[in-house]
């Protein structure tokens, strides 16, 4: 056999190709079942790691963007107060100016500004505590896809005109049509008094919006409250959500004193903290089946070799130096991850490509469960480098060492011991 | 020529100990598939049974009883009488605990500032079955079913920038349909880890609250039991005591957290298969590399007359032993990793984003012999299934043409 070999690779030299890889190529199908469920192991972890590495990177990009989305902006800008201690006489000053100013800045797409406040929203003898939005109907449509969650009813226009959470709403018992009153403190401690009609109300799925929060003009919240030409946070679309961050430092150093920007993961940290822990409960899971499949390519070298201790002993007994043989076994290695990374590769991209253009339903329970984490029924996987780049890479490393663990006893291999060992 | 089983057992486990360095590359394989499915199961188990738990500590309960329509709209109108006297009609040694609140949305405010909270009447002797019971408080925790005093979640203290000791106004709908508002002193506040519930209920005596809105009447009776089994049997008798009331099981009320209970079952079969899926190339490998380098030796041992159901109980039988000790050392390794965690795993870094999956801010592992003894047992049986092809490929080729290798 391992003259075979050894003649083979002397055709392949002549015909012009190198001669290690091409021995190694045919010691390769000398045993072709083995290679083969080698690579097959390869195969499915590629495949099975490149598969939920898309699949996870495309719930992260559709969470982040459907959390940004829904109400609070890619950034907010924000007195440094504010952020602390949410008082309402923490604002930003000067807001017009500002927002101007803001919108002529490199990467921002558009800004909206909002009063914030704490009200007791009543409706006859019912009432319950919610959040107050004062907006900017005009560019609140601009920036966020809040209003397209208005599931009954229409969006603010008029001054009077307020949309309510359907929770709020129902526990109201009140629906498009009711008139509501808030009542709150406004910024001179004075009561901050607003007679409103519900033209709307909203669904957004998440639980805090839906039972307590109302949504009225920004100058009727503004006169209320006492306020003048400001607001307490200016939410800030950026050309894309990959880009805020860079955006947050470059509007940061523009901003004046009190006024801090905050990037989307320090506005919702539920988000970030949630796709962390995936992404680490991913790489533990990957790591083990990774860790699972290496060691039976180590296993499968062990074989190897160990069959074929007499072809080594000749070829070294020939004039092989051990460390072609060593270099030879890790070719074998290169080739067998070759064929299993490109299995994997193979089945996986068409799936992920296609779920990533026509996306798959999760099913109403799994979907239920995930609302509040802004993950959408219908999810898309992504592709993205590293997802299909980190498994074949992981996997050539694995079988490299995986070979070189038993082709180093070769460097210590007697030629004429080994010519004696059984077959 | 049949050989006796302890013959072929001697046979297998020499043929194991021919081959001690592949060999124990394979066990260590199987051990690490194992240990890692054991160890990750019981933390797939110790985040059901928190949530769980938390779902039905959340003032939940495993069935409750509600007026009908309070679900879709809780104020004080949606609520029933209930006779001093009234027990669960459960064996005591199922029965956990029972408690009978008042529970209605209502307005807290502080000079600082005004929340919306639902304010919830105790009888604290009664509260071991929830949250309520088990947390820490600053101050005091309420004395008991007339207290006057309010407890207070810090997070929500906070926001209000009040403490213990301090006086706060509640605001909420008597039982004739207007507002009641009235004084009310701290008299602790408690710590729930930092979650939400914290900043969403305020806690009274049951029978100030009953005061307030000027009806003897409750809104809601929580009954927790000791397992789940006597659930149904519970529930039955509960909605034929209970006419025209609602009587709901911690499913039907956190149909959220009963969906991911679901989930995380799958879960773990899902995550034992990918494992597994991920051994069997590796077994295979090793199986059909170990029987067919023994051809001739196998076609000897059926030319002097063994049957081919001895070759193949032969290989079988070596891979169930490896099996068997992969799946008892892999066992005791997960095992061991389980003790490592301790306590359970820290997750209050993330707390606020494992507590949309309803998690609380540890993770203990909770494994199960159910699950271990499963995991055993199915793991021997993968090990039978992926002997049989390289057992009844050797019994194919001729005892002739084997010896001729």
């Amino acid at each position: 056999m391992a003259e075979a070999a050894v003649a083979a690779g002397g055709r392949g030299a002549r015909a012009g190709r190198p001669l290690l890889p091409a021995v190694a190529w045919r010691n390769l199908w000398r045993n072709g079942r083995r290679t083969w469920l080698t690579a097959g192991g390869i195969a499915f972890t590629v495949f099975l790691i490149v598969f939920s590495m898309s699949f996870q990177r495309g719930a992260y990009v559709q969470m982040i963007d459907n959390a940004t989305a829904l109400l609070s902006g890619h950034l907010q800008i924000q007195n440094r107060h504010y952020v602390e201690d949410k008082r309402v006489e923490q604002t930003v000053a000067d807001v017009s100016r500002l927002v101007n100013r803001l919108e002529g800045q490199p990467g921002v797409e558009s800004v909206a500004p909002r009063v914030e406040a704490f009200a007791l929203v009543s409706a006859g003898e019912r009432a319950f505590g919610a959040q107050v939005l004062g907006v900017d109907p005009e560019r609140e449509r601009r920036t966020v896809r809040f209003f397209d969650r208005v599931a009954e009813g229409r969006m603010i226009e008029g001054m009077t005109d307020a949309v309510v959470g359907e929770v709020l709403a129902s526990n109201l018992g009140i629906g498009v049509g009711g008139e509501i009153v808030l009542l709150g403190t406004g910024k001179e401690g004075g009561v901050a008094a607003l007679a409103l009609d519900v033209v709307g109300v909203f669904r957004t799925g998440i639980p805090d919006l839906d039972r307590a929060m109302v949504a009225a003009p920004l100058a009727m919240v503004r006169d209320a409250f006492g306020l003048g030409d400001e607001a307490h946070t200016l939410v800030v679309r950026s050309a894309e959500v990959t880009e805020s961050a860079r955006l947050e430092r470059q509007l940061d150093d523009w901003l004046p004193a009190p006024l801090i920007a905050r990037n989307w993961d320090e506005v919702m940290p539920d988000i970030r903290q949630g796709i962390e822990i995936d992404r680490i409960g991913g790489y533990f899971v990957y790591g083990l089946i990774a860790i699972v499949v290496i060691f039976s390519v180590v296993n499968s070298f062990i074989m190897t070799v160990f069959e074929r201790t007499r072809e080594f002993g000749m070829l070294r007994a020939i004039g092989m130096r051990p460390g072609r043989i060593v270099l030879m076994v890790q070719i074998e290695a290169a080739f067998v991850w070759v064929l299993g990374a490109a299995i994997g590769l193979a089945l996986a991209l068409p799936i992920v490509l296609w779920l990533q253009v026509y996306g798959f339903y999760l099913g109403d329970e799994v979907a239920s469960m995930v609302e509040s984490m802004y993950v959408p029924a219908r999810l898309h996987t992504r592709m993205t480098p590293v997802a299909l780049g980190l498994a074949p890479a992981v996997m050539l490393v694995g079988t490299q060492i995986a070979a070189l663990i038993p082709s180093l006893k070769i460097r210590r291999l007697q030629p004429v011991t080994a010519l004696r060992a059984e077959e | 020529m049949v050989l006796p089983l302890k013959l072929l057992f001697q046979l297998s486990v020499r043929n194991i100990f021919r081959h001690k360095r592949r060999n124990g590359m394979l066990l260590a394989a199987i051990v690490v598939a194992v240990g890692a499915v054991v160890c990750t199961s019981s933390l797939i188990r110790g985040f059901q049974y928190d949530m769980a738990d938390a779902a039905v500590a959340n003032l939940t309960g495993h069935v409750k009883i509600l007026a009908p329509g309070y679900l879709d709209d809780p104020n004080i109108g949606k609520s029933f009488e209930l006779a001093e006297t009234w027990r669960p009609d459960v064996a005591d040694e199922e029965l956990a605990g029972w408690a009978a609140r008042v529970r209605v949305p209502a307005v807290i405010m502080s000079e600082r500032g005004t929340r919306g909270v639902q304010f919830v009447g105790i009888d604290p002797a009664q509260e071991h079955i929830s949250f309520i019971g088990s947390v820490a408080v600053e101050g005091e925790h309420l004395a008991d079913a007339s207290d006057g005093r309010i407890l207070v979640g810090r997070a929500l203290a906070e926001q209000l920038e009040t403490g213990a000791g301090r006086r706060l106004v509640i605001i909420t709908q008597g039982h004739d349909g207007l507002n009641r508002e009235s004084g009310f002193r701290i008299a602790g506040l408690y710590d729930a880890e930092g979650t939400g519930l914290e900043k969403m209920f305020v806690f009274t005596g049951v029978d100030t609250l009953q005061k307030m809105v000027g009806a003897d009447v409750y809104t809601e009776i929580s009954i927790r039991l000791r397992r789940d089994p006597v659930l149904f049997q519970l529930k039955a008798s509960l909605v034929e005591f209970f006419t025209g009331l609602d009587v709901l099981n911690w499913q039907e009320l956190e149909p959220q957290a009963a969906a991911m209970f679901v989930f995380a079952d799958s879960a773990f079969f899902i995550w034992y298969f990918i494992m597994m899926g991920a051994l069997v190339f590796g077994l295979v490998n090793t199986l059909v590399t170990s029987v067919m380098e023994r051809v001739r030796e196998l076609g000897m041992l059926r030319a002097l007359g063994m049957r081919s159901r001895g070759v193949v109980a032969q290989v079988v039988l070596e891979s169930s032993v490896l099996m068997l000790i992969g799946v008892a050392i892999g066992i005791a390794t997960g095992w061991l990793a389980v003790l490592s965690m301790g306590d359970g795993i820290d997750l209050t870094q993330w707390a606020e984003g494992i507590e949309a999956f309803g998690m609380r801010g540890k993770l203990v592992p909770v494994p199960l012999a159910d699950d271990i003894v499963l995991i055993g047992l199915m793991s021997v049986v993968l090990g039978v299934v992926a002997s049989l092809y390289p057992a009844l490929r050797i019994v194919r080729i001729k005892p002739l043409e084997a010896l001729r290798r």
